[in-house]
């Protein structure tokens, strides 16, 4: 009689392996891909604070060295992987909440829901702003052609404001951020026990209360940042950036980069270099 | 020995019970509801309810049917034969009482088979891979032998009051046929198949599914036992491998559905705990 | 040349400690039950289990003054040895079950702790909440497992033991059973086999018991051979609740921890229970036993409820018949912890919180003190000697009984919480015994397989005949309630031989209308139809026995009682008549004791019990007047110790210690 902790050599990868991929999946979704949401709502609510503030934390974010690397090591692949493994996980259950309506089982479906959602969210979002891959075959015949990879970061808010302008993307994103913002929430409360740190059913009463209030927190920052980019003028809003932009080039914090400012002034050469 | 006569109450007491039951002639065999009625008494509960429909042994259309099969034993809520799911919940039709449910829906009685396990029979189903949980945990206390060596390790009162409610487990399966991470696996035994060889390729593909609240909690009763705990690591081990603690997806259906009301989600709070530090443990002590 | 086998018939507590032990010595086992094990009827049990333990030891206490008050609440009945070395065998009991994780409740400092339970007075009884029987299932149960995972027991649960298979010698060599799932019949060769089937409450329709407890396997070994002892002897619980499908236990540890039985002094008063004054209660039992009160015998409790119930017309409820047990004036903290899983059901199933109000209850059918005679060995101290193949072994050679399927422990009335010590017990002795008794014969794989063949063959022949019935029409489970009601009037509290004729009579009818059962379901998988009317028929022998037994038992005698013959009460007032009265009683006594201190043995001649008489080996305990300080006895117990002192001054050698019983 084989004893039951011996693996079976019939047993799967993903069956052997079971244990660690769950805490990876965890892990995954608290950093790095939970806490770079949380910076990057925040970031985003800084819009709020007006357009030079946003547009100085880009400028600040977009100063950082390889950064290609830094988004596909500490933000894509951990994403991708909580993704990928998160709808294996989704599917290996079986949602019943029909049957019972109880508060525990529908933050569980939720959970799942939220997720598919952020799958779909993300996966847009990025292809809209970020347009996946900063290939420039890729951005010119597919990305751009298509309305996509609208972003650019020298002129953050303006091409945001552009990127937004209508209802159907302001919905969407709004969706979004409340989805990832649940998802995040209750994902915290849920590591919790998983990993063992809320044990009774009082402290987890209370951990859920604190979670209820970081995901408040979090999805107002979102939202607000929404709010904040459909009340900016785009027009006023460049204007600020083109100038911000100008004073970093003469300063030599950034490096000149067309492909990060909106076309209408990638024509244009800066002015420090007017001046030589 | 009872007593004659029974309460009065001022309620309105219906005449007749109509009880609907999904009813499957055996393993693989398609299921078909059936309704049957019964003469309404005091005090019945589903498993009266079921008595008078095997004697009678007749649909309310009149039709004559074989009995409908189902467990039982205990009659007051300790032995954990009798689950099945009433009115869409699952739990125990000992202590079910007819009035409490009619009270949800006058006009009928809802029965089901348990839904995670394989139907035997109309409401019999099988439990084994509940019983397998608790091999694959080791659930008992590795004592030397049956010879007399004296008391067992002095226990505090804290410990006991922690440890008594979990080992009042049932294993009537309420957790795990609730639980949307708990899926049915069943297995049909071959024609040219051993007895052993079914069971082991039975216990090895319920071996990969998810273990369920009860075996999890189990594994933390013993793993508190001054002398229970020798085996701690095994219990973890068993615990951390496919289907072990780590698929559980909080939905804590499994709490609330317990008729002997255990803190499964405390126990699989703390098995998460415990793998964690196993786990890390286990790295750096290799 | 095959191996050793040993098949153990049930998985109650009992069956498992078998088990274990017989794994243990190496046997290899094949267990069989109803249910999963786990399910077995001992899961019921609530209140405790009895040991002498080091804190009543310095109270008095010791084995020997367990062993005298388990022959006493006997009304000595039993034979002795088996008793002595159970009760000083019961703390190495609760001392092994406490090593396998038992979660008895613990004192602040972490000992064992303990509660007091009917017919002593001494806290003798470990317990765990209110789930004892369930708590000490498992532990043995998780044994049992690890075991089967050791692979030395094989379980085979959801099977219907048939009967066991004897050779040409009369000796077991195995026996047949039933898959519960799939119908097939098949043989199970062993060198022994053990019943260990529990009681046979379903015989009375309703009782406290788990539908499993139909005495069905008792009754197969006992119409191939086996004796049956003291049938009669049915203990009817004074506590329980009435309810439609089932009569619901409040365990004895309700009074052990305090609880009062009570009525208004008035009869119909229909004020709430909490508001009527003291002084307008009657606490019957306290008033009447004084030095015992609520935690006399359980006979006793149960005749005085009835007693006020029906004849003094004090039931507290106008349509069912109950009187209140109370428990409203202990804290609830202190409920929770030690009765939670009682006062549970109560709440369940009566929808009234036991904390806040007094529960109604009223006697039920409980447990069977007789069951399958058994032998023992005596050893020179008067207990049991270890290792010998005659202890718990019936008169069929190679069958064993033990659990509450014996008769041999609790003779005309179980003390609370003796049971589960004696399942545990003759589960755990008879192991070595078993393992001799295996030695000194043939393999029972090597045995031609034409004999299993015909036992195999003779149950299906019994199986088909049922399924293509098609003399009658009758339903089983009427019969069933038909039984149930017969025997419930005729055999519980109160005895009558008018009655218990006319009884057996129509027993002897309604077995032949269980003969001609048809069947609803003729169907050849998961039929629980033909188990369940097997069973059904199978009841009948063993009812005749109880009837039988009583009405040929003219005395009254422990839970058998019969007003017609019961010893008189005292009338005198004045002390030398008193005193002469006295005499005579004890004379009575005397007589009656030559005549009725024995076992009832009955075996079976194919349609009726024939019932002999076996004397009672009293070894160690003269009998004595059974008053437990009744009010107005006193100088019968004044005359008996004066009789009894001459005696042991006449030979000093018959046992020191006949005068420390706890009258
Ligand atoms: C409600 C209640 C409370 C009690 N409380 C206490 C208490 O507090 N203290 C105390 O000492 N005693 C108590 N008792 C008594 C005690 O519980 C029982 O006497 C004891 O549990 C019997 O155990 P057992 O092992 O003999 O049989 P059981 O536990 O009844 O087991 C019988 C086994 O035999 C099997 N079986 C039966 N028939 C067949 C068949 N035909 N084929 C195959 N298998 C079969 C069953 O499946 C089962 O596994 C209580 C009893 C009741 C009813
Ligand atoms: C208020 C709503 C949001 C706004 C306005 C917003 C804005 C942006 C912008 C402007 C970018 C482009 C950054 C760049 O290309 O340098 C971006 C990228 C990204 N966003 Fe959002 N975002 C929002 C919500 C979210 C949410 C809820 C998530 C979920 C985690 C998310 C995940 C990402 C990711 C993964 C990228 C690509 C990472 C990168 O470019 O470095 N965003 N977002
Ligand atoms: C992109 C698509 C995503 C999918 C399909 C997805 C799916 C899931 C699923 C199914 C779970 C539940 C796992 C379990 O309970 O066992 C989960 C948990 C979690 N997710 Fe995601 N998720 C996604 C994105 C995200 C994002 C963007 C974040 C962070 C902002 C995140 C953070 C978390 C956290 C913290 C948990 C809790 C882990 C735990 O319970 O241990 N997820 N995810
Ligand atoms: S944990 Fe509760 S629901 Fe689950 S098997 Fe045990 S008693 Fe039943
Ligand atoms: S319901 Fe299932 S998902 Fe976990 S919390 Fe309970 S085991
Ligand atoms: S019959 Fe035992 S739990 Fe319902």
């Amino acid at each position: 009689m084989s004893s039951p902790a011996d693996p079976a050599p019939s047993q799967t990868f993903l069956q052997k392996n079971d244990f660690l991929i769950r805490r990876l999946h965890s892990l995954s979704g608290l950093i790095p891909v939970g806490a770079y949401m949380c910076v990057h709502l925040i970031t985003n609510a800084s819009l709020v604070g007006g357009v030079s503030v946003f547009q100085n934390n880009v400028f600040s974010i977009h100063s950082l060295p390889l950064l290609p690397v830094i988004e596909w090591s500490f933000i894509f692949l951990p994403l991708i992987f909580h993704a990928v493994a998160g709808i294996w996980i989704a599917r290996s259950g079986k949602s019943n909440l029909q049957q019972y309506r109880w508060v525990g089982n529908r933050r569980y479906t939720w959970q799942r829901i939220t997720g598919y959602i952020a799958f779909l969210f993300i996966f847009t979002h990025v292809f809209h702003l970020h347009g996946w891959f900063h290939n420039e075959w890729w951005l010119k015949t597919i990305a751009e052609p298509m309305g996509m990879a609208k972003f650019r970061p020298y002129n953050a808010v303006s091409s945001l404001a552009s990127a937004m302008t209508g209802i159907a993307w302001p919905i969407f994103y709004a969706i979004g951020v409340l989805a990832c913002t649940f998802h995040l929430a209750n994902g915290i409360w849920t590591a919790g026990i998983t990993w063992g740190v809320w044990l009774t059913p009082k402290s987890q009463r209370r951990a859920s209360i604190a979670c209820a209030l970081f995901g408040l927190f979090i999805g107002s920052a979102g939202l607000s940042s929404l709010v904040a980019v459909k009340t900016t003028d785009a027009m006023e809003a460049a204007k600020i950036e083109n100038a911000m932009y100008d004073a970093r080039i003469h300063a030599h914090t950034i490096t000149p980069d067309d492909h990060k400012r909106s076309d209408g002034h990638a024509v244009e050469k800066p002015k420090s270099e007017l001046v030589k | 020995m009872i007593a004659p006569g029974n309460e009065a109450s001022a309620k309105r007491r219906p005449t007749k019970v109509n009880v609907r039951i999904l009813r499957q002639d055996g393993p693989g065999l398609p299921a078909y509801w059936e309704r049957h009625q019964v003469d309404y008494e005091p005090d019945m509960n589903v498993i009266s309810v079921l008595q008078k429909v095997a004697a009678q042994a007749k649909t309310s259309d009149g039709l004559k049917v074989a009995p409908v099969a189902w467990d039982c034993g205990c009659l007051e809520e300790v032995c954990g034969s009798c689950t099945m799911v009433i009115n869409g919940r699952v739990r125990q039709s000992c202590s079910a009482l007819v009035d409490r449910l009619l009270e949800d829906d006058a006009n009928e009685i809802e029965l089901r088979p348990m839904t995670k396990f394989p139907v035997i029979r109309d409401l019999c189903i099988d439990r084994s891979r509940l019983f397998r949980s608790l091999e694959r945990v080791k659930a008992w206390v590795p004592v030397d032998g049956y010879y007399d060596m004296g008391p067992g390790p002095r226990i505090s009162r804290e410990e006991q009051e922690q440890n008594y409610p979990l080992s009042q487990c049932m294993s009537c399966g309420c957790c795990l046929d609730a639980c949307p991470q708990f899926t049915k696996i069943e297995i049909q035994r071959q024609p040219a198949e051993t007895e052993a060889d079914y069971t082991t390729r039975k216990n090895a593909s319920f071996d990969d599914g998810f273990i369920g609240a009860h075996a999890i909690s189990q594994a933390m009763l013993f793993n508190a036992h001054p002398v229970g705990k020798i085996m701690a690591r095994e219990r973890l081990d068993a615990l951390t491998s496919a289907g072990g603690v780590q698929d559980c997806g909080n939905a804590q259906n499994c709490v609330a559905v317990c008729p002997k009301e255990i803190p499964l989600t405390t126990s699989i709070a703390r098995a998460g705990r415990a793998a964690t530090v196993y786990a890390i443990k286990k790295i750096f002590d290799r | 040349m095959g191996s050793n086998r040993v098949l153990v018939v049930g998985g109650g507590l009992a069956g498992l400690a078998a088990t274990m032990k017989l794994a243990e010595l190496g046997v290899a086992v094949d267990l069989l039950s109803l249910t999963p094990v786990k399910r077995s009827h001992s899961v019921c049990a609530q209140g405790g289990i009895n040991s002498v333990s080091d804190m009543t030891r310095q109270e008095g206490d010791d084995e020997w003054k367990h062993f005298d008050d388990t022959i006493y609440g006997g009304d000595f009945l039993q034979n002795q040895p088996p008793v002595k070395e159970m009760t000083y065998w019961a703390p190495k009991v609760i001392d092994l079950m406490d090593r396998l994780g038992v979660t008895f409740n613990r004192t602040p400092e972490g000992f064992i702790d303990r509660r007091r339970f009917g017919g002593t007075l001494y806290k003798r009884t470990a317990f765990a909440g209110a789930t004892t029987g369930q708590q000490l299932l498992y532990a043995l149960d998780e044994q049992v497992r690890r075991r089967e995972s050791e692979g030395l027991v094989k379980k085979y649960e959801f099977w219907d033991f048939l009967g066991p298979i004897l050779d040409d010698n009369g000796r077991c060599v195995g026996a047949t059973a039933q898959d519960m799932v799939t119908m097939q019949i098949r043989d199970f060769p062993a060198d022994a086999v053990v019943v260990a089937t529990g009681g046979n409450g379903l015989i009375y329709g309703r009782s406290t018991m788990s539908v499993f407890c139909t005495g069905s396997a008792a009754s197969r070994c006992f119409q191939v051979g086996a004796r049956m002892g003291n049938p009669e002897f049915i203990q009817v619980h004074p506590t329980a609740i009435p309810g439609a499908d089932k009569l619901r236990l409040m365990s004895e540890s309700a009074r052990g921890e305090g609880g009062r039985v009570w009525v208004p002094r008035k009869a119909n008063d229909s004020r709430y229970p909490k508001v009527i004054p003291e002084n307008e209660r009657y606490y019957f039992l306290e008033e009447r036993f004084p030095k015992y009160g609520n935690l006399v015998p359980r006979d006793i409790a149960t005749r005085e409820i009835f007693n006020i119930c029906v004849n003094e017309g004090l039931s507290v409820d106008p349509l069912r018949m109950s009187v209140y047990l109370d428990l409203t004036h202990i804290p609830r903290a202190e409920l929770d912890r030690k009765l939670g899983g009682i006062l549970e059901i109560y709440e369940k199933f009566q929808g009234v919180d036991p904390r806040e109000e007094p529960m109604k209850i009223f006697p039920a059918v409980h447990y069977s003190m007789g069951g399958l005679w058994v032998n023992y060995e005596a050893n020179a101290d008067g207990g049991l000697l270890p290792g010998s193949p005659k202890n718990q072994a019936t008169s069929v050679p190679g069958l064993y009984a033990i659990g509450e399927c014996d008769y041999q422990y609790h003779g005309a009335n179980r003390l609370g919480a003796n049971s589960l010590l004696s399942c545990i017990f003759s589960g755990l002795f008879t192991g070595p015994g078993i393992v001799n008794w295996i030695k000194g014969n043939r393999v029972a794989s090597d045995l031609p397989k034409s004999l299993y063949e015909k036992a195999v063959a003779v149950q299906e022949a019994r199986h088909k005949k049922l399924l293509s019935n098609t003399a009658g029409d009758e339903n089983p489970y009427l019969i069933h309630q038909e039984l149930g009601d017969i025997m419930t009037r005729a055999a519980t509290v109160v005895r009558d031989n008018k009655q218990l004729s006319e009884s057996y009579a129509k027993i002897c009818q309604l077995s032949d209308r269980a003969s001609k059962c048809g069947l609803s379901d003729t169907g050849s998988w998961t039929n629980q139809n033909v188990i369940f009317t097997k069973a059904v028929q199978d009841m009948f022998p063993v009812a005749k026995c109880i009837l039988k037994g009583a009405l040929q038992r003219d005395e009254s005698r422990g839970a058998h009682f019969k007003p017609a013959f019961s010893m008189p009460n005292l009338t005198a007032t004045e002390p030398v008549a008193k005193r002469a009265e006295a005499e005579g009683w004890c004379d009575a006594f005397e007589a009656n004791n030559k005549k009725f201190l024995k076992s009832t043995v009955c075996t079976w001649n194919g349609n009726e019990p024939d019932i002999s008489y076996e004397d009672i080996d009293t070894r160690l305990l003269p009998p004595r007047p059974r008053l437990y300080g009744l009010v107005g006895a006193e100088v019968i117990e004044q005359v008996w110790k004066e009789r009894s002192a001459v005696i042991a001054a006449k030979n000093p050698q018959s046992g020191k210690k006949q005068l420390t019983g706890t009258t």
